[in-house]
């Protein structure tokens, strides 16, 4: 044990030598001068006030009169620009103009004419906007206080069943449970105070209503308009008005943890650095056989590849801690980007032993970049939304940022999913760390089946029936490698209700079961051609009945297990919600009934799963016939449980 | 004629061997999970905090306090909130409390003729945002309201506001961000593909293979940024096709793909600068990643950036300063990618 740490922390000291070798000084400077560059440019350009984010800036053309005060409004919002009202010609040269029946100095009422196209509504959108920003600062100049902020507003935030903050008030009726949920109301308005503090240089917008309500709602109107530049979501006030605070209407933003967002999302930025740093080192031993002679010594696969990682598991440890100390961090969002950063090493392991190329690898690191970034950002928006964000450890973060205490079942069950998804793909790419697979120009697929095939035992090669002890056995290696898929199954099915939500429901139902079908019965297939392809399976009906009947087991036991997971973890978070509703409703059933209604779903696979494996056994053609013919039955079934639950 | 046939050859073996790995298709793949779930996204936090997109959600509000009367006439202005009188705060708060109202405002008159209002919200829910956006455009038309009451002490009164129209943010996000993103996306992949084409001859040794053959080091680098720039505006075309089969029409798509193409010989000559330069792949990656940054950072946060100006061109505001850029983009485009390209022919990938 100790000898293999050595063997590993030596190839870890020779993978650092080597890589801070390849980013030598000359680069290093070259970086930095380029990086200065843009500074100065910048701050040039701040200086010389030509620098702003606005992306919208000038996309639509207002025919206003230059004397009307609208003109002012039109000429500090970014996205108008003012046509002369005489040149204005509706949907031609402008997409809005503006009559204002000023009588005598005083503008009593507008009107406004759009061109009848979207163009021209949204148009019309902004401009109200822009007048209403304009009033804001029109407001923020006058002398008398009162008259120009009447109103102040204190917002808070309060669970439904607590109790009022000053503790009074309320008849017994309503809050059965109101002693312990008075806690829970109290830690949540600590963490609105805590988010506000942290917030506090993009809005102190408390106190005196004027200026700061002035900048509140330029804010607000630039951002509805734009629709969310980027990452201007609307309201990105940010938290600047929190729970218990004090300002004009015109700053009241929404609860949104914008910052602490923002916050997570720096964490995942160097990890793309990183893994091409990472990919390329992998590759690097691939290209010119440069890895032979690493082979070749009595290092183990697992020595050389744990050896190789670990250096940059220390750099993104090491900058995950920084950040965090940075941002305000504390140890819980160390512990949630660790298992990110692994999934990223592992996936762009992954890629850069199946790459051909460093083309090739390019595109594998901007995927896996791509799609990581997404999955682990996405659900962190819906942090104080619903508990099924914690899927991404960056809800994690998101929670620590802002001082809210986390239970150790979240954690794990936010952590969990990912470091064992982290795991099974170092363990696929290490099935072709090899002689063979290493330095050859393989297609990806192939190189995919390959790292497959070499998990599986041979199946009825031999004389030895399947019934016995050893037919058994190696039968279970094709049950637990179904099993593995199921993180990746779970993920990309995820992914397809994410991609096929803007879709009409008609056709994005229909879609997405048969995706779904596919994708489980793509998992629950692939390895068995990979085992009849790569000759650890015998081309033989029994064998593929066999093994697709221990493929469907698996698949059945690891869902069933995840289900059982997923429903401890989501009890314990949806605290008293009828999140089993379903279940409470087949209470009635006869036993047999439940059993039926348990086991259908094993039928389902194992019958789904034998037709794609009959096919696997054939060819590939049979295959892809099978597969499609398996993925029509699982539909089938799927859409039919669907009509008897509806 | 035989140089042409040379460049022509070279861009024909960078293309091939796109073709044969199949990575142009992973690319296009890319792309389209980019702009699938960015608008995924933009259209679930649009939903979020634009209750009109919603269909009309109605926030109950339970109102107390000596100024209730106003506040009603406020709702009777605004569509998606409506007042309820309860006779003290404590009332309201009990209907809050079981579930009769979305939240409770308590408006009051002071002494010295400031309203307080007292808003509460219920806590972190999707709804929460929704409430609360709406209970904002209560409270501003409220203050509106009042405003114009004590217009006699203000020296300038609130310019009238035209009318609500109805429109979704989202278009002018499709614009202003999805378009230029979709639009861009192929210049960094072109460049990112010299990059690796260059490093990747020299690492392997193929470059020296390819001097001895009868083509100039001038040609060899003309074939590469051939191929890479040849490729990148079918690309972009094929975003604005497909936005058009949705119902989004572009306006001035040859100017943009001129303009984008502009780019992509820029971010070339950047590419191959930079490959001249790095003394191994990683280090060129990691340069051009830089480069690119910075060059895009810096040239977005511009008056008159790559990025608005393909906002502009696509939404039909182009003028005479858009065509200008155009035209001063090609120009540098032109510019430097000839000064890269002398510099190489001279001094060679020596390193």
């Amino acid at each position: 044990m100790i000898d293999r740490l050595r063997r590993i922390l030596r190839v870890a000291r020779w993978e650092t030598a080597r890589a801070s070798g390849g980013v030598d000084r000359r680069t290093a400077l070259a970086a930095l001068a380029l990086l200065l560059v843009a500074g100065g440019v910048l701050g040039g350009g701040l200086a010389a006030g030509v620098v702003g984010l606005d992306v919208d800036r000038d996309v639509y053309r207002v025919g206003v009169d230059a004397d009307s005060p609208y003109a002012d409004a039109v000429e500090e919002a970014p996205a108008l620009t003012a046509v002369p009202l005489g040149s204005a010609s509706l949907g031609d040269t402008a997409d809005l103009v503006v009559f204002d029946g000023s009588r005598g100095g005083t503008v009593e009422t507008v009107a406004v004419r759009a061109s009848d196209t979207r163009k021209g509504e949204a148009a019309a959108a902004e401009f109200r906007e822009a007048v209403e920003a304009h009033n804001e600062r029109l407001m923020a100049a006058e002398e008398n206080r009162t008259a120009a902020f009447p109103i102040t507003v204190t917002l808070q935030y309060v669970g439904r069943t607590s109790g009022l903050d000053e503790g009074s008030t309320l008849g017994g009726s309503g809050d059965a449970g109101g002693d312990d949920s008075g806690g829970t109301g109290g830690s949540d308005d600590g963490s609105g105070g805590d988010g506000d503090g942290s917030d506090g240089s993009d809005g102190d917008s408390g106190g005196s209503g004027g200026t700061d309500g002035d900048a509140a709602g330029e804010g607000g109107a630039g951002d509805g308009g734009a629709g969310g530049g980027g990452f201007a979501v609307p309201s990105v006030g940010g938290a600047a008005f929190g729970a218990d605070t004090v300002g004009s209407p015109g700053s009241i933003s929404p609860p949104f943890p914008f910052v602490s967002l923002l916050l997570a999302f720096v964490f995942l930025v160097p990890m793309n650095f990183l893994i091409q740093a990472y990919g390329s080192s992998v590759l690097d031993e691939r290209t010119n056989r440069r890895g032979e002679p690493l082979l070749v010594t009595p290092l183990s696969p697992v020595d050389i590849v744990a050896g190789k990682t670990l250096p940059y598991v220390a750099v993104a440890a090491l900058v995950t801690t920084l950040i965090a100390v940075a941002v305000g961090g504390g140890a819980l969002s160390v512990v949630a980007v660790l298992p990110v950063a692994l999934t990223f090493l592992a996936a762009t392991f992954v890629g850069a032993m199946f790459a051909r190329s460093f083309k090739e690898l390019t595109f594998v690191t901007v995927g896996v970049s791509v799609l990581l970034t997404t999955y682990a950002f996405v659900p962190a928006i819906f942090t104080n939304v619903t508990p099924v964000a914690l899927v991404s450890p960056l809800t994690l973060v998101v929670f620590d940022l802002q001082g809210e205490a986390v239970g150790l079942g979240e954690v794990l069950f936010s952590i969990g999913p990912m470091t064992v998804g982290a795991a099974l793909l170092f363990g696929l790419g290490l099935g072709v760390y090899r002689e063979e697979d290493m330095f050859t120009q393989k297609p990806v697929g192939r190189k995919f089946l390959d790292a497959l095939a070499v998990r599986l035992r041979s199946v009825g090669a031999g004389t030895g029936t399947l019934r016995s002890r050893s037919g058994l056995r190696a039968l279970a290696p094709v049950a637990f490698l179904t099993a593995c898929t199921i993180p990746f199954v779970f993920v990309a099915e995820l992914l397809a209700v994410a991609l096929l939500f803007a879709l009409p429901v008609t056709v994005s139902i229909p879609v997405l079961l048969v995706t779904i079908a596919f994708i489980e019965e793509l998992a629950k297939s692939v390895h068995l051609y990979a085992g009849f392809e790569r000759g650890a399976f015998a081309r033989a009906d029994r064998v593929a009945v066999a093994v697709g009947a221990a493929s469907a087991v698996g698949f059945f036991l690891a869902e069933k297990a995840t289900a059982v997971v997923q429903a401890v973890g989501l009890t314990e978070l949806y605290v008293g919600r009828a999140a089993f509703g379903s279940v409470a409703g087949m209470e009635g059933l006869p036993p047999i009934a439940l059993a039926g209604l348990f086991f259908a779903p094993l039928l389902l696979h194992g019958f789904a799963t034998t037709v794609a494996a009959v096919g696997a056994s054939r060819s590939r053609t049979y295959y892809v016939a099978t597969l499609a013919l398996a993925t029509l039955i699982h539909a089938a079934y799927n859409f039919g449980v669907m009509r008897v639950y509806a | 004629m035989r140089s042409r046939g040379g460049r022509l050859t070279i861009a024909g073996r960078e293309l091939s061997g796109l073709r044969a790995e199949k990575t142009i298709l992973l690319a296009i793949g890319i792309q389209l999970f980019i702009a699938a779930f960015s608008s995924f996204l933009v259209v679930g936090l649009v939903s979020m905090y634009d209750p009109g997109s919603l269909g009309g959600a109605e926030v109950e509000v339970a109102g107390a306090g000596d100024a209730v009367t106003d506040l009603e006439r406020a709702a009777s202005e605004v569509d998606g909130a409506s007042v309820t009188r309860y006779e003290d705060a404590a009332a309201a708060r009990l209907a809050f409390d079981r579930n009769a109202a979305d939240a409770v405002v308590v408006a009051n008159r002071h002494d010295d003729g400031r309203i307080s209002a007292t808003v509460t919200a219920p806590d972190a829910t999707v709804e929460t945002t929704v409430i609360v956006v709406q209970l904002r455009d209560l409270l501003r038309t409220y203050e509106r309201q009042e405003r114009a009451d004590r217009s006699a002490s203000l020296s300038e009164s609130p310019l009238p506001l035209p009318e609500r129209t109805g429109t979704s943010p989202y278009f002018t996000f499709t614009y202003t961000v999805l378009i230029p993103v979709l639009v861009f996306l192929p210049v960094f992949i072109s460049g990112s593909l010299v990059v690796d084409s260059i490093t990747e001859e020299i690492d392997e040794g193929t470059f020296e293979l390819l001097r001895v053959a009868p083509v100039t080091l001038g040609e060899i680098v003309d074939g590469k940024a051939l191929a890479a720039v040849a490729i990148a505006p079918g690309q972009a075309l094929l975003w604005l096709l497909l936005l058009r089969a949705n119902g989004t029409p572009v306006a001035n798509v040859p100017s943009i793909l001129v303009l984008m193409t502009a780019l992509t010989a820029l971010v070339v000559a950047l590419a191959l600068a930079i490959s001249a330069l790095a003394p191994d792949r990683r280090a060129a990656q990691f340069l051009y990643s830089i480069g690119v940054l910075v060059l895009f950072g810096g040239a977005t946060a511009m008056a008159g950036g790559p990025a608005n100006a393909v906002a502009r061109l696509a939404i039909d505001s182009a003028d005479a300063t858009t065509t200008a850029l155009v035209v001063a983009y090609v120009g540098i485009a032109a510019v430097a990618y000839a000064g890269v390209r002398t510099l190489v022919a001279e001094n060679g990938f020596e390193k």
